[in-house]
């Protein structure tokens, strides 16, 4: 894949009641928005083990995003006072460890926000497509790949 | 035999005279002359037990061994463990999260004035503020007016390398986690984990896989530092049991330190306070 | 009469190596001292005494694929790719009696393992005497020697700046055929060894001491890491997990992994619904011991212990398996 050609893989952890939520009516309402998002549908941004963070970068993910109600607004009562509490630890940590800040973003989206929802969809694909892919993904293995044609039965 | 080792040897003897512990948990030294931990079941026995600035490894990790009875319906085995400061503030954070209680732990508690691993003053050490143990039943004083050093700026180092950019701090820790071996020496000396099965050993779910890769490698060390945010004691442990030198305390101190800012938190003030997270403030907006 | 190399004649003969094939030899990395692949001799850490991990990984991989299944038109295992030519040098007499000691078990059995056989046959092992037994060798108590030659293609032996060779073997023959030296009389210079060791007891001796109230003492401090184990050049065990991710990007495939794993692990015996045959610490770390010196030998011959120390200089605790051969000893000398 040629460097000008780059398209990121971007993960998306959106919790079901807001920014789920969100992203149906961003697609209800024909806003268009990157196709790079993967989304993975939790219950709450609380459920967003910061390990998943971890484990999307690791599995290919260039960028990553957590999206869940303002606070307040949680379905659950408390989960995103956790999530808030958590992912300020964990994204520094990351940092820390070598990982550009930019490539994880967490913020708050509620259901009526599908404009919200597609504009920092938009503006993340953007900006992780401009700073490369992500440092912390597997490197091809050393050995020559083995290609499908080469299995024998 | 110092002051201080007699104090400790006297207290762990009327502890065992009295019933009142089945073992003490100290440090001796080896016939080759290294500090080990040392652990005592006979009051006669106590001239084992020795107390130097070698004396670096976080003996809370044991109790870890003593939480359930060794047979059904026999009462849980009290101890005594011989305990620095920071080694204090693991006991009151194992208190908190049930893993121990108060009643099972008679804490000899040591007033430090740091250890050194070859002869050199551990970093932990170095940095350190405290020299009286936050959880004591028997405190051991130093007799000696201590030689402190010059109290460090405690993020000193922490604060340098965030002024670095993101690639520079990925090639250190690259650099640094290429040694690692994954022995898991620093999780086993770790008062603080103590899970039944550690993710980075699950299956399902399927966490990482068993290479000792960098990725692999790379993922426990951040997983692990994450999983002892609030919660780490800095008691080095981890740094002092890796064969590879490589600089543990960084990760958990970085975390230290924006827990303390975040929150003004410090682990193990006493076993009541919840760690941060555990909890949360309504009010509250962090940048995320 | 022996060839004789000087230190500039070794270099050479090594850069050449380092240029046709694989050279590992003993590096340093923050101050630790492992094999790693170098590009010319200049990248070696000469003077060094031990290695803080051993050459075992250049035969046994730390992390290996044996299988890959991979997806697509013709679904089917592979096997992974050979390695490729590889000379290890600087390799201690222990470490190469570490190699023999896994030999017993990969390739001494029905069938062979196919992955450590392939390493192995590719696979050059250079020597270099130690001078002297250091303070945490016991090499003599296990039936090694500082100068010991067994494992070795060929043994180089430091007699003041020069290096004087000893070709052991056919595969070392053919390696040495480019050595630029001349022949010489030498005397080899006799080991420093070091004296007062324990005698190590028979199979059956440690088994009567399985009960003895010593365990209890290694038991308690041991913190059931697996640093003993992987810097252990004889130790071989390993789990097996198949990995669903790819480690391959781009590459549509399981792949069958094994790494190293250690017995000293509470997993490493945990059986599906959780039971554990060795429950306590204490019965994994004398599993550990027993395995060396008595399960071990019992079964496939060979010791799986060859005295290097390096698990006493590692382990973070203090545990020292020559305290543990000597209290043996002990319970031997008064039963």
């Amino acid at each position: 894949m040629a460097e000008d050609t780059f398209e990121p893989k971007i993960v998306g952890f959106l919790c079901n009641w807001c920014s789920y939520a969100g992203a149906d009516l961003a697609g209800t309402s024909r806003m268009r928005y990157p196709q790079n998002l993967r989304i993975i549908r939790v219950p709450c941004s609380g459920r967003v083990d910061p390990l998943f963070v971890l484990k999307a970068f690791q599995d290919g993910a260039d960028g990553v995003m957590v999206l869940g109600c303002h606070p307040g607004d949680c379905h659950y009562q408390q989960g995103n006072y956790f999530a808030q509490r958590r992912y300020a630890l964990m994204h520094r940590l990351l940092e820390f460890t070598g990982l550009e800040p930019d490539r994880l973003f967490v913020e708050w989206v509620s259901a009526s926000e599908g404009k919200k929802f597609a504009d920092v969809t938009t503006a993340f694909t953007d900006r992780i497509r401009s700073i490369g892919p992500s440092p912390l993904k597997r490197q091809p293995a050393a050995a020559p790949v083995l290609a499908a044609q080469e299995v024998t039965q | 035999m110092t002051t201080m080792e007699r104090q400790i040897r006297s207290a762990a003897q009327q502890l065992l005279a009295n019933g009142q512990v089945s073992c003490v948990i100290g440090y001796e030294r080896s016939p080759r002359g290294n500090v080990r931990p040392a652990f005592v079941y006979q009051a006669g026995d106590v001239d084992r037990l020795v107390w130097d600035c070698d004396c670096n490894l976080d003996l809370v990790t044991y109790v870890h061994n003593f939480k359930t009875p060794p047979r059904r319906g026999v009462p849980v085995p009290k101890v005594a463990i011989v305990v620095r400061p920071c080694d204090a503030r693991a006991i009151n954070l194992l208190i908190y999260e049930q893993q121990i209680k108060r009643e099972n732990v008679q804490v000899i508690g040591v007033t430090c004035t740091g250890t050194e691993v070859r002869g050199q003053q551990r970093l932990a050490c170095s940095l350190c503020h405290e020299r009286v143990p936050v959880v004591y039943d028997v405190l051991i004083e130093s007799d000696v007016e201590p030689d402190l050093p010059v109290a460090q700026e405690e993020y000193a180092d922490i604060g340098e390398m965030e002024n670095w950019t993101p690639a520079q701090r990925l090639e250190y820790w690259t650099h640094e986690f290429d040694r690692c071996i994954r022995c898991y020496a620093c999780r086993q000396a770790c008062p603080g984990c103590y899970c039944f099965e550690c993710v980075a050993e699950q299956v399902d779910p399927h966490w990482t896989s068993i290479a000792l890769e960098l990725p692999e490698k790379h993922f426990f060390h951040v997983m692990r530092a994450f999983h002892l945010a609030g919660r780490c004691v800095a008691c080095d442990a981890c740094e002092a049991a890796c064969p590879m030198d490589i600089p543990l305390s960084k990760l958990n101190r970085k975390l230290a330190k924006e827990v303390e800012a975040l929150f003004g938190y410090r682990t193990g003030d006493d076993p009541r306070t919840a760690p941060p997270l555990a909890t949360f403030s309504p009010d509250e907006r962090l940048r995320m | 009469m022996m060839k004789v190399l000087t230190q500039s004649q070794l270099g050479g003969w090594l850069d050449g190596l380092a240029r046709n094939l694989c050279l590992v030899a003993p590096t340093s990395s923050e101050g630790k001292l492992v094999y790693q692949k170098v590009d010319s001799s200049d990248g070696i850490a000469w003077g060094f005494q031990r290695t803080d991990m051993s050459p075992k990984a250049w035969l046994f991989p730390a992390t290996e694929p044996i299988a890959i299944i991979a997806q697509g038109a013709n679904t089917g295992i592979v096997d992974p790719p050979p390695p490729g030519r590889t000379v290890l040098f600087g390799v201690r007499p222990c470490d190469a009696r570490g190699a023999l000691a896994i030999d017993a078990l990969f390739l001494g059995r029905n069938p062979t393992d196919g992955q450590y056989a392939a390493h192995r046959e590719a696979t050059n092992l250079v020597g270099l005497t130690c001078p002297q037994m250091w303070d945490t060798c016991f090499c003599t108590v296990v039936g090694g020697a500082p100068n010991g030659a067994d494992g070795l293609d060929i043994l180089l032996t430091q007699v003041d700046d020069l290096y004087a060779v000893q070709v052991v073997s056919e595969k070392g023959a053919a390696l040495a055929a480019d050595m630029r030296g001349d022949e010489q009389p030498v005397a080899l210079p006799e080991p420093a060894l070091t004296r007062g060791l324990p005698t190590l007891r028979s199979s059956e001796e440690w088994k009567g001491h399985f009960e003895d109230v010593f365990w209890q003492s290694v038991g308690d401090r041991c913190l059931g890491c697996r640093v003993c184990t992987f810097v252990c050049p004889a130790c071989r065990c390993f789990d097996v997990r198949d990995e669903v991710v790819s480690r391959r990007p781009g590459l549509q495939a399981i792949e069958r992994l094994r790494a190293w794993d250690a017995c000293t692990i509470s997993a490493y015996r945990r059986i599906a619904g959780g039971h554990n045959p060795r429950p306590t610490q204490l019965a994994r770390l004398r599993n550990r011991f027993y395995c060396k010196f008595s399960y071990y030998p019992d079964d496939f011959g060979p010791l799986g212990c060859v005295g290097c120390g390096r698990c006493i200089d590692a382990c973070p605790v203090g545990i020292d398996i020559l305290e543990v051969i000597t209290a043996v000893e002990q319970m031997s000398l008064q039963a």
